[in-house]
């Protein structure tokens, strides 16, 4: 087990610019997952880790050792790949031990280590089978296994659930998540697959074209977004983004709808009023609130999607449209005039020509 | 439209592959059978369909009076060498130019080119250096030609099949904690096994059925099989079963091979540009 | 996990280091040696006296051009390698894809019949000349009396030694060999081309030849592309059935130029001229090779 730290990294491809100066240390025993949109150099990053790809500048350095020349081998880090990537000439035995092997482990440590490997992971019935004779789930145990049995300072995840459906992904991640906290080892985690970085990380960076974003706990990157696409991209379903502008008063949306701030809240923006802003609200923090009495928006309800608890409603603020999750029984029918009520407690004000979050 | 046995479509193709078949086995089955007849029946009209006694005697003339053996032989160890070595070379090439995209498109087109040189271009400067150095009719010498000559298929089919096998195996392997020649022994090689098998069969027919270098660069002592039959030109008439034996001996092995790798045979004729 | 450095790891590492490169260096190496420096080295003869009659390598500047330049042989060489080709690739190409079109389909014995067809492409070009010389020659091959039994009168023809029968002749033999080349190419461009394309085709009521015009040959393009060009660079060296065949005979005239440029050099002893000769055939085939293959590149199958 080890701490890692990237600094200052950059990779090129040819004339394409992928990782565009990654500074990041991880701690020992940390799980980190990397998550961003495809192509955001996610999965370069950690290539580059396991030494698949050059650095083209900055360094790595794993345990404190810089690793930029050592080849992948001669890093101990261990990785499972999307296509699992299992030998189809060797048994389920052999591809767990093969690690151990090309380091020219005794025969009967090899034994027992795979033994144990595999006890773990619930695949010790499976140990004479070729790869194409399992299932995708028990292929993904195998290439884990295939990570556990030696035992590395890092365990590197490039998406590794992707190619399963969607129950058998549940299941892995919950096996994944119970392994960390088995082995305590380093884990870093490539997906971008948002649910899985919400549930699996002890700390999500996020990445955007070749830089990251934000990093941090699920929580704050959840509740406390520094740019307008870390909140667009966590968070299921996504949060609203309504323009509008910001007037002594509260917001006020396109269609004259106006909402008043709390004092505090007025105080903080102060600086921007008068500006053109774009509130970000969850569909989570969106009510129906009585017809009259307390302050409310109203509008029409112009989709209605049930997925069983609740429901997520569409209607329009300002001619853009919002999502509400709302209790089942209290969604309403296309065409209904509703009144809105929005949880002033959490949302956003992001300044829209740098997308960042104002106030913070 | 009817469908059926009779339609005029079916009829059609049933015809030309029946006319084209007939084409293809007319000149076998008339040296097959040149190959067994009597001499006394060569000129009979009409011509004897079947011999009334066939006999072995032209197949032992053709192997011993003329060195048909030494030339099988001789193109035994000459084939199955180049092929052992265009294959090994040819599968190392291919890797790195697969993996690493070595040399960019100026590597893998350059060895493209060399298979569409004229042979004549070629082997007139080499058959030239090859008696200043004494590699003029040895075996040796037409070993490295043919590795050469056969060296451009086996790249490009082995390029493209190392393409289309995922990379990430190998990566896996590396991660595990192979060298990347062992990635390359203990995972590639086995993964690219059926291919490989492809292209050896492919150089083998290749060199087993070529001529032209044969001719040039050997004589005496290493010739192959296909220039035995230079005995058998301008003296019309005396031996046409010898050099018909000699003829299914030589097409016995390369036809058999073939058929077996038919599958590959996309891929072995276009230089892996398309997958059969 | 790491154990202590050794020689051996340096070595290891180093190894790995230059990994791509040594992959490749064997091969290169050869390739260079047997057909690079080759090449080079009779750039010198080029412009020497390199002849067996003639001792000596003294400097003759041109003359080794314009020797095979004026020479009629030379130039009829160049015209028969240009009309076999051509002729050759036509017949292949068109009977290929007639077979090809017959064996889209799925029926009983395919599999068979397909491993039968293609058995010319695995003889050696030496055997398919001689196999055709036994099947035409006069007067023991049947071709002469097959031929009188059908039409009725007594057929003379000297396949091997009268124009234009040895041309006919050396076409047979080389459409025999390749034409399986041709169907086999063509026949997995067929297979490729998606079914519901002709489902959508037929919808809009084309089927029958218009499916074959507006779809089939459109879709086929890259791959037809592909082998005539194939088949072209390799017809032009045509050479093995006419050393069996006709010997270039009678007299010179079934030279093609491969065969002019062996009998210069290897007959005749003229190396030098022959190399003369070679070079402007590469030259010849270069060009080709380059307005071929980019125009293959441009159509691109994949």
């Amino acid at each position: 087990m080890a701490h890692v730290t990237i600094k200052g990294l950059h990779k090129h491809f040819g004339a394409v610019h992928v990782v565009k100066g990654i500074d990041l240390a991880i701690a020992d025993g940390e799980f980190t997952v990397l998550v961003g949109p495809s192509g955001c150099g996610k999965s370069t990053l950690l290539r580059t880790v396991a030494g698949l790809e050059q650095a083209s500048e900055g360094t790595i350095e794993i345990g404190g050792k810089v690793v930029n020349d050592i080849r992948p081998r001669d890093r101990d880090v261990a990785m499972v790949f999307q296509d699992y990537a299992l030998y189809p000439h060797m048994t389920v035995a052999q591809n767990i031990g093969f690690g151990l092997r090309a380091r020219n482990f005794p025969k009967p440590e090899i034994e027992t280590r795979v033994k144990r490997a595999a006890k773990m992971l619930n695949i010790d019935q499976l140990l004479d089978r070729l790869p194409r004779q399992l299932s995708g789930g028990q292929r993904q145990r195998v290439a884990i296994g295939r990570a556990i049995v030696r035992n590395p300072q890092i365990f590197l995840f490039d998406e590794p659930l992707s190619n399963l459906d969607a129950q058998l992904r549940d299941e892995m991640r919950s096996e994944i998540k119970r392994l960390h906290q088995e082995l305590g080892a380093t884990m870093i985690y490539v997906t971008h697959d948002q649910i899985e970085a919400m549930t699996l990380a002890d700390r999500i960076v996020l990445m955007n074209a070749g830089q990251i974003e934000q990093s941090g706990t699920p929580l704050e990157l959840y509740e406390r977004p520094r740019t307008r696409f870390v909140a667009g991209f966590l968070g299921s379903p996504k949060i609203n983004f309504i323009k509008a502008r910001l007037e002594n008063a509260g917001i006020v949306f396109a269609d004259g709808q106006a909402l008043g701030l709390p004092a505090a809240d007025a105080q903080r923006y102060a600086a921007h009023a008068g500006k053109p802003v774009i509130f970000g609200i969850r569909p989570q923090h969106i009510d129906r609130a009585p017809m009259t009495g307390s302050p409310h928006i109203k509008s029409t309800v112009d989709l209605v999607q049930p997925t069983g608890a609740r429901t997520y409603v569409t209607f329009a603020i300002g001619g853009e449209p919002v999502m509400a999750e709302l209790d089942a029984h209290d969604a309403g029918k296309p065409g209904d005039e509703i009144a809105i009520a929005l949880d002033l407690a959490h949302f956003l004000l992001i300044d829209p020509e740098s997308g960042n979050v104002l106030g913070r | 439209m009817t469908k059926g046995l009779f339609t005029r479509a079916n009829i059609a193709r049933t015809l030309l592959l029946g006319f084209f078949l007939l084409f293809t086995f007319a000149p076998l089955y008339w040296m097959f059978i040149t190959s067994i007849k009597p001499s006394d029946d060569y000129l009979a009209v009409p011509p004897v369909w079947f011999p009334a006694e066939p006999t072995m005697l032209h197949y032992t003339a053709a192997l011993f009076a003329y060195r048909g053996l030494d030339g099988l032989i001789n193109s035994v160890i000459i084939s199955a060498a180049a092929t052992l070595l265009s294959t090994v070379l040819g599968t190392l090439m291919a890797y790195s130019l697969a993996r690493f995209n070595t040399g960019g498109q100026h590597l893998s087109f350059w060895v493209l080119s060399q298979r569409f040189l004229p042979p004549i271009a070629i082997v007139l400067p080499i058959f030239l250096i090859y008696r200043a150095v004494g590699l003029h009719d040895t075996h040796l010498g037409l070993i490295i030609a043919y590795t050469v000559f056969t060296l451009p298929v086996t790249v490009w089919m082995m390029f493209a099949y190392f393409r289309q096998m995922p990379k990430s195996l190998e990566e896996a392997a590396l991660v595990d904690g192979c060298t990347r020649w062992q990635s390359l022994w203990r995972v590639a090689i086995p993964l690219a096994m059926p291919g490989i098998v492809a292209a050896a069969v492919f150089a083998f027919i290749a060199c087993w059925t070529e001529f032209f270098f044969a001719l040039i660069l050997t004589s005496q002592t290493a010739f192959t099989l296909p220039t035995v039959f230079r005995a058998f030109l301008g003296f019309q008439g005396a031996q046409y079963g010898e050099a018909s034996a000699l003829a299914m001996v030589s097409l016995v092995p390369s036809i058999i091979l073939g058929i077996l790798a038919q599958r590959h045979l996309v891929r072995g004729l276009t230089l892996g540009a398309v997958r059969g | 996990m790491s154990a202590p450095a050794t020689r051996f790891d340096t070595l290891s590492e180093w190894s790995d280091r230059h990994f791509k490169w040594l992959l490749v260096a064997p091969a290169v190496l050869l390739i260079l040696a047997l057909s690079v420096y080759p090449l080079l080295f009779s750039v010198w003869v080029l412009f020497v006296n390199y002849d067996f009659t003639v001792p000596g390598h003294g400097f003759v500047g041109l003359r080794n051009f314009t020797r095979v330049l004026a020479d009629p042989v030379a130039r009829w060489s160049l015209w028969v390698t240009v009309l076999l080709s051509t002729i050759n690739v036509a017949i292949e190409f068109l009977l290929g894809l007639a077979l090809a079109l017959a064996m889209v389909k799925n029926f009983r014995g395919r599999g068979l019949i397909m491993s039968l067809l293609i058995i010319p492409l695995f003889i050696s070009p030496v055997i398919v000349g001689q196999a055709w010389a036994l099947l035409l020659q006069r007067p023991f091959g049947p071709t002469n009396y097959v031929l009188s039994q059908i039409l009725g009168f007594e057929v003379t023809i000297g396949w091997l030694t009268q124009a234009p029968w040895n041309f006919i002749a050396l076409v047979l033999a080389d459409v025999w060999q390749w034409t399986p080349f041709m169907f086999v190419i063509l026949l997995a461009g067929l297979t490729a081309i998606p079914p519901n394309l002709y489902e959508a085709a037929e919808l809009d009521g084309v089927d029958g030849w218009r499916a074959f015009w507006w779809i089939t040959l459109p879709q086929l393009g890259p791959m037809i592309m592909l082998a005539i060009t194939f088949r072209i660079l390799d017809a032009v060296r045509l050479f093995d059935t006419i050393f069996v065949m006709t010997g270039g005979g009678p007299g010179t005239n079934t030279y093609s130029s491969s065969f002019y440029l062996y009998t210069l050099g290897f007959t005749q002893f003229h190396l030098s001229e022959a190399t003369a000769g070679a070079w402007m055939f590469l030259v010849i085939t270069a060009i080709l090779i380059t307005f071929l293959v980019r125009r293959l590149l441009k159509a691109e199958p994949t």
